[in-house]
């Protein structure tokens, strides 16, 4: 069994508790065992704007207090896998590892190398299997065609993430969406960033990029994009309504975080385990698809 | 950037600081910079080129290169950055653009002109060590879905980011 300390960022767990929900029920129901974690704090990823040694040492704070309990990392936000990440592999260097272990020891904490960083995705993949989860599956969600979207930090910075699937034609969220049944539909715009890193200083980039994805998206028959990111949830699916009132657009595309997709097939409750009923934009025509006659 | 400058006048030797170049690529993360042979790849993938033809990182290298120092600090576009990687991706000289821009934004902040929502978010970091506040609505909200409450570790986390001097940090005045 599986067993992580449980890395929760600062968006999910206050905006997107669906996220978190599904995952923690997702994870019960496959054997991965999550340690609630009262030290963590943000993963720094946006202080590296300001300073690149500020930020890696909140980075470098989270895997210290990991280390301490002996665990591995699992995330649930790209962004925090991406950064946490990173920092695992700047901290590689002796003379960086030693000047962030001197400002750590004022906390009494310290680094040395051993926790590592894995998003919850590549956790199914890798230590639950495709194989294991198609064999769990309960419903029938053949019918449904969902396009998948990564996110720029769960493969990037390239050098963090040891080739283990490739960020210029990623593969790994295909095939877990395969093993639901689903269909993951092919389109042009998969690797396009969700925007929402310019969004808190530059609208005009963070809508730009959703719209082309949206675009893109419209005429390609699907009943839902299917996201590993809570903050690529709220640029697609929160702001989606934003650009309908601001732009006179008529977006209606679903968005699913990825444990809410699997949870589904998986038999969870649509409300208590999985929380559809959060997710604004309607499911009903999914689930109609997806043979779930049962209203959120 | 300077629309009417750009119309009509040739830059200008004497404004231009020629330490600027070895003063961003003495940081390790800029060094690769000297790799840069102006293909333009990066700026071809870059989002905010694509909303903003004004900008791109590979004009942004050459200024740096040239000494543009002021121009470049200033810039609004550097604060734009979706953080897609793109630029470092598609590099076929291994430029790692995506920290060289780090690098000019942290000595940009330095300078005062620190975009303002990274400046707040730090500030709140350092009170319940997460970029965003927690109060009753949403303890309550997680309570009735039996979910742990958020604990606060942000005293910790101010003690750090104070030992790293990001809380001297101050956000640039709108102008």
């Amino acid at each position: 069994m599986s067993r992580y300390a449980l890395f929760l960022g600062c968006t999910t767990p206050t905006q997107v508790i669906q996220y978190e929900l599904s995952s923690r029920w997702v994870c019960q129901h496959l054997g991965i065992e999550l340690v609630d974690m009262d030290d963590f704090v943000c993963c720094g990823i946006n202080q590296v704007n300001l300073s690149q040694e500020a930020g890696l040492l909140l980075a470098a704070m989270n895997l210290a207090y990991a280390e301490e309990r002996g665990l591995d990392i699992l995330t649930l936000c790209a962004a925090c896998t991406g950064a946490l990440a990173e920092a695992v592999e700047r901290l590689k260097d002796q003379e960086t590892r030693d000047r962030m272990n001197r400002k750590l020891q004022t906390i009494g904490l310290e680094y040395t190398g051993k926790t590592q960083v894995k998003h919850i995705s590549r956790v199914l993949y890798e230590d639950v299997g495709i194989d294991k989860i198609k064999r769990k599956i309960k419903s029938d969600l053949s019918q449904l065609r969902v396009a998948p979207h990564y996110g720029c930090h769960y493969l990037k910075p390239e050098s963090a993430f040891g080739g283990w699937d490739d960020p210029d034609n990623p593969k790994t969220l295909h095939q877990l969406i395969s093993a639901t049944g689903a269909f993951p539909v092919p389109y042009e715009t998969l690797n396009l960033c969700c925007g929402g890193k310019s969004f808190p200083v530059s609208k005009d980039v963070a809508f730009f990029l959703v719209q082309k994805k949206l675009d893109n998206l419209t005429n390609k028959r699907i009943d839902s994009l299917v996201v590993q990111c809570q903050t690529c949830y709220l640029m697609y699916h929160d702001q989606q309504n934003v650009i309908n009132e601001q732009f006179k657009k008529h977006y209606n595309i679903p968005v699913l975080l990825y444990p809410q997709l699997l949870g589904m097939a998986l038999g969870g409750d649509l409300k208590n385990d999985l929380g559809l009923d959060l997710n604004a934009i309607s499911l009903d025509n999914l689930l109609v698809k997806a043979g779930i006659n049962r209203k959120i | 950037m300077d629309q009417d400058r750009k119309k009509k006048d040739p830059i200008r030797v004497s404004n231009l600081d020629l330490k600027f170049r070895s003063e961003v690529m003495r940081h390790k993360d800029a060094a690769g910079l000297n790799a840069c042979f102006s293909c333009g790849t990066c700026s071809a993938g870059c989002p905010i080129s694509e909303v903003f033809p004004e900008y791109s990182p590979k004009k942004l290298a050459k200024m740096v290169k040239l000494g543009m120092k002021q121009d470049v600090l200033s810039s609004p576009f550097i604060w734009y950055c979706t953080t897609c990687h793109n630029c470092e991706q598609r590099c076929p000289q291994n430029v790692k653009f995506f920290n060289v821009l780090n690098v000019l934004k942290n000595m940009a902040a330095k300078k005062g002109y620190a975009a303002s929502p990274w400046v707040e978010q730090t500030r709140q970091i350092m009170q319940t060590g997460l970029i965003f506040s927690v109060d009753e609505a949403l303890t309550k909200k997680r309570k009735s879905l039996f979910l742990p409450a958020l604990k606060s570790n942000g005293n910790k986390a101010k003690r750090l980011i104070k030992l790293a001097g990001l809380d001297k940090i101050k956000a640039k005045k709108k102008s």
